[in-house]
């Protein structure tokens, strides 16, 4: 086969398993989308799905995916100035939460804010919560399920790093007043904070140092008293947080080194007594390779075990695509109506990878089920798809966003 | 929070052609190849260089495959067949051929099905992604008398398909393809019967044949069709078909629908089911029902002493939850079956 060139590795191709693409929405020509996909479903019975966008000028989006086949853009937002983004957003029945990150430490606005969606067409704001700061970027991920508490990757005012890369901790605001949110509980790494009595963590080396801050931080509401929490360099933790003021570390888990960091989230399968664990890939080319999901057996929480790893595509087709070639996002089983859940069926996104189904049934034999890889998007600069998010409904249809240009890909899947 | 998951689903397709020596394989599959729905479609052939391809269309060609420009990938049997399957899916792995999600394969002229089906039950790796579709057999509209009298495997091949080719039909007389019709039909009542001419069929022809998913939508359901159909009215439970002319020519070869009001375990359904196996394998030529097990449709299919993985269904396609079970064997009549079931039910 050496004269045949593998037809995996050209970014035109789109490949797919069990997977059919209902429909692509472009979002005006904004197509860049970030880690926010949350679905509301409103007074009408229409299925709102709101999105953050990558990057500015725009905020969000919110599109109405009532027939998945024909989604309609109903209101786009735009951010203040152009050093800000809003990489994430979770609704939550009415109320619409965003966060904001700046481009550099300093910048304001950058924190939460809360909107009253009622009306989709027209958000209205409720409250700011301010998280800037002189050694502060704001916020870039956030969990908010339960219509009361946002979990959160923050920085904070008085909050200072003994590492630049190392702003972002994980923070709890109380909303169950919307208009007037409060922190009541936050836990950081010991020693990435200026002051703490442990010595900063040894960082990995090279292009590898991506950071010792939260990422993704999950509170299911059947389980109140844990906070599960992708700490990128740091590792995936587990925390008791069932007094906010006191955090404890319950378990922590770390693949690197000898890996190249990155965890970013943890979702356990509760009633399986699993965690699924995986990474960020966030260089080009394969140059963080391997950047994989992982399987723990967490039947006791403070002694994770991991079973293994998900299976990929052959990086050595997909690496040549362009761009990032690896894990990212989970479609996390957020308990919010209108939301799939399973604790058998994960889906997950890979950047050029596309999206990809698979059946954790037999934990120690997981099998890859279904996949869409779309075709490289109409003036993407890596050249390739970048699926960077995915949320999938309760009617089984999958919602996967692009990084760069593509906007979103609305997917049904046969499996 | 389990969600039923359909089983088949991330199994590769797999339609076999066949059909009698002349009856126009190799023109229907070279009329076939250049399609635009054949993209994503793997082709294995045993002898690419009879096929002809128009070299206009050849995108890239190495060793046994050729890629044509509409994206069908064309692959020649070097070894055996279950190499080449296994090679194409390792090559699909890896991302050296295009992520195919359908196989046709033609078989040689005089070939018996039937090992092929059981290489595609029994390979561990091609069981676990591979599905057999369907089997779509070439039927020569001049020559089929003669062929089907003289040559078992003939036989076996109108048995075995789910799909019925009649081919030169514009050069037979219509009486005589009228009679021919009704004897694959006495034969096989089954199997869908079209007529093609000069291989002039669309792809859409030569799939979806089988059980295509557990899930129960209108694809699962075209499947069992024949089988969900209520034909008590027609005939008494456990006897045999009118076969009609086929009492002459092939009076061995019967067609046996059976239902059963009580629920089976699956241990007394797969007990009989292994008794009977065991002492008339070879005359099963083809089995596939829908059986109760405990309170759930359970769909089974087999060839001989070969039976796939039973699939368990979402759910009922309807009311009526008997098994109902369709055999086509020779020497074997539907009470024997029936009271065999029975007996082993009452033995356990």
């Amino acid at each position: 086969m050496s004269n045949i060139s593998s037809p995996a590795s050209k970014s035109d191709q789109a490949l797919s398993l069990n997977m059919k693409l209902l429909a692509h929405h472009e979002l005006g020509g904004f197509g860049g989308l970030g880690e926010g996909i949350s679905m509301q479903i409103d007074a009408k019975g229409r299925r709102i799905l709101w999105l953050a966008h990558e990057s500015a000028p725009k905020n969000f989006s919110g599109i109405d995916v009532t027939d998945p086949a024909n989604p309609t853009l109903l209101v786009q937002t735009d951010l203040p100035h152009m050093k800000l983004r809003s990489n994430s957003l979770d609704v939550a029945g009415n109320i619409l939460a965003v966060a904001y990150q700046a481009s550099a430490v300093g910048i304001k606005p950058a924190g939460v804010d809360l909107f009253d969606v009622s009306v989709p067409e027209e958000p209205k704001l409720i409250s700011h919560f301010d998280c800037s700061g002189p050694h502060s970027r704001g916020v870039h991920a956030l969990w908010f399920v339960d219509g009361k508490t946002i979990h959160m990757a923050s920085g904070a005012g008085d909050f200072e790093p003994t590492n630049p890369l190392d702003d972002q901790f994980y923070r709890i605001l109380d909303v169950s007043n919307p208009s007037k949110p409060f922190e009541k509980g936050r836990w950081w790494y010991p020693g990435t904070r200026v002051g703490d009595s442990a010595p900063p963590p040894k960082r990995l080396s090279g292009i590898f140092d991506t950071g010792f801050r939260a990422h993704n931080t999950n509170v299911f509401p059947s389980h109140p008293d844990r906070a599960y929490v992708g700490y990128i360099d740091g590792g995936a933790f587990v925390l008791d947080i069932s007094n906010p003021s006191d955090i404890q570390v319950v378990s922590h888990w770390n693949h690197s080194p000898p890996l190249n960091g990155f965890i970013h989230t943890l979702l356990p399968l509760l009633d399986r007594k699993l965690w699924v664990v995986s990474d960020e890939c966030v260089q080009d080319n394969g140059l963080d390779w391997p950047k994989l999901v992982w399987m723990i057996d967490a039947r006791d929480e403070s002694h994770p075990l991991p079973l293994g790893t998900f299976p990929m595509p052959n990086p050595e087709a997909f690496v040549k695509r362009g761009g990032r070639f690896g894990a990212h996002n989970l479609h996390e089983n957020l308990p919010v109506p209108g939301s799939f859940i399973s604790d058998t069926i994960i889906v997950g996104t890979f950047f050029n990878g596309g999206v990809r189904v698979f059946d954790t049934s037999n934990p120690l034999r997981i099998e890859e089920i279904a996949y869409y890889v779309p075709a490289a998007p109409k003036l993407s600069p890596a050249g390739a798809i970048q699926l960077n998010d995915v949320f999938v409904d309760d009617r089984q249809i999958v919602y996967t966003v692009d990084r760069f240009t593509g906007g979103l890909y609305i997917l049904e899947m046969t499996i | 929070m389990s969600v039923f998951r359909n089983q088949l689903a991330g199994k590769i397709p797999v339609t076999i052609v066949t059909g009698f020596l002349g009856s126009g394989k190799t023109t229907l599959i070279s009329k076939l190849l250049p399609h635009p729905q054949m993209n994503r479609v793997a082709v294995v052939i045993n002898e690419v260089g009879e096929i002809g391809i128009d070299h206009d269309l050849v995108t890239m060609s190495s060793e046994n495959v050729t890629l044509l420009a509409n994206g069908c990938i064309c692959c020649s049997v070097r070894t055996d067949i279950q190499e080449t399957l296994r090679d194409l899916f390792a090559r699909r792995q890896v991302g050296e051929v295009f992520d195919f999600d359908r196989v046709i394969i033609e078989t040689t002229g005089l070939a018996d099905p039937a090992p092929l089906l059981q290489t595609l039950t029994s390979d561990t790796l091609l069981e676990a992604r591979f599905r057999l579709d369907g089997v779509v057999t070439l039927v020569d509209a001049v020559n089929a008398y003669h062929q089907l009298n003289e040559t078992p495997e003939a036989l076996q091949q109108i048995t075995l398909a789910d799909q019925i080719l009649l081919t030169k039909t514009d050069i037979a007389e219509e009486a005589s393809i009228l009679e021919l019709e009704q004897e694959l039909n006495a034969i096989n009542p089954d199997a869908g019967i079209t007529r093609v001419i000069n291989g002039q069929i669309e792809p859409d022809q030569l799939i979806n044949l089988g059980l295509g998913s557990t899930k129960v939508d209108l694809r699962s359901l075209s499947f069992l069709n024949s089988i969900l159909e209520n034909r008590s009215g027609d005939e008494a439970e456990g006897e045999e078909r009118y076969l009609g002319n086929l009492i002459k020519k092939h009076p061995n070869i019967k067609t046996a629908s059976i239902s059963f009001k009580e629920p089976f375990t699956w241990q007394n359904f797969s007990s009989a089911l292994d008794l009977l196996i065991s002492l008339r394998g070879p005359d099963l030529l083809r089995v596939k029902g829908i059986v109760n097990v405990e309170g759930k449709p359970m769909v089974i299919q087999g060839v001989q002493h070969i039976f796939h993985n039973p699939v368990t269904l979402e759910k009922w396609p309807s009311d009526n939850h008997d098994s109902r079970i369709v055999f086509i064997a020779r020497n074997i009549s539907a009470k024997s079956i029936s009271n065999l079931f029975a007996t082993v039910r009452e033995i356990q």
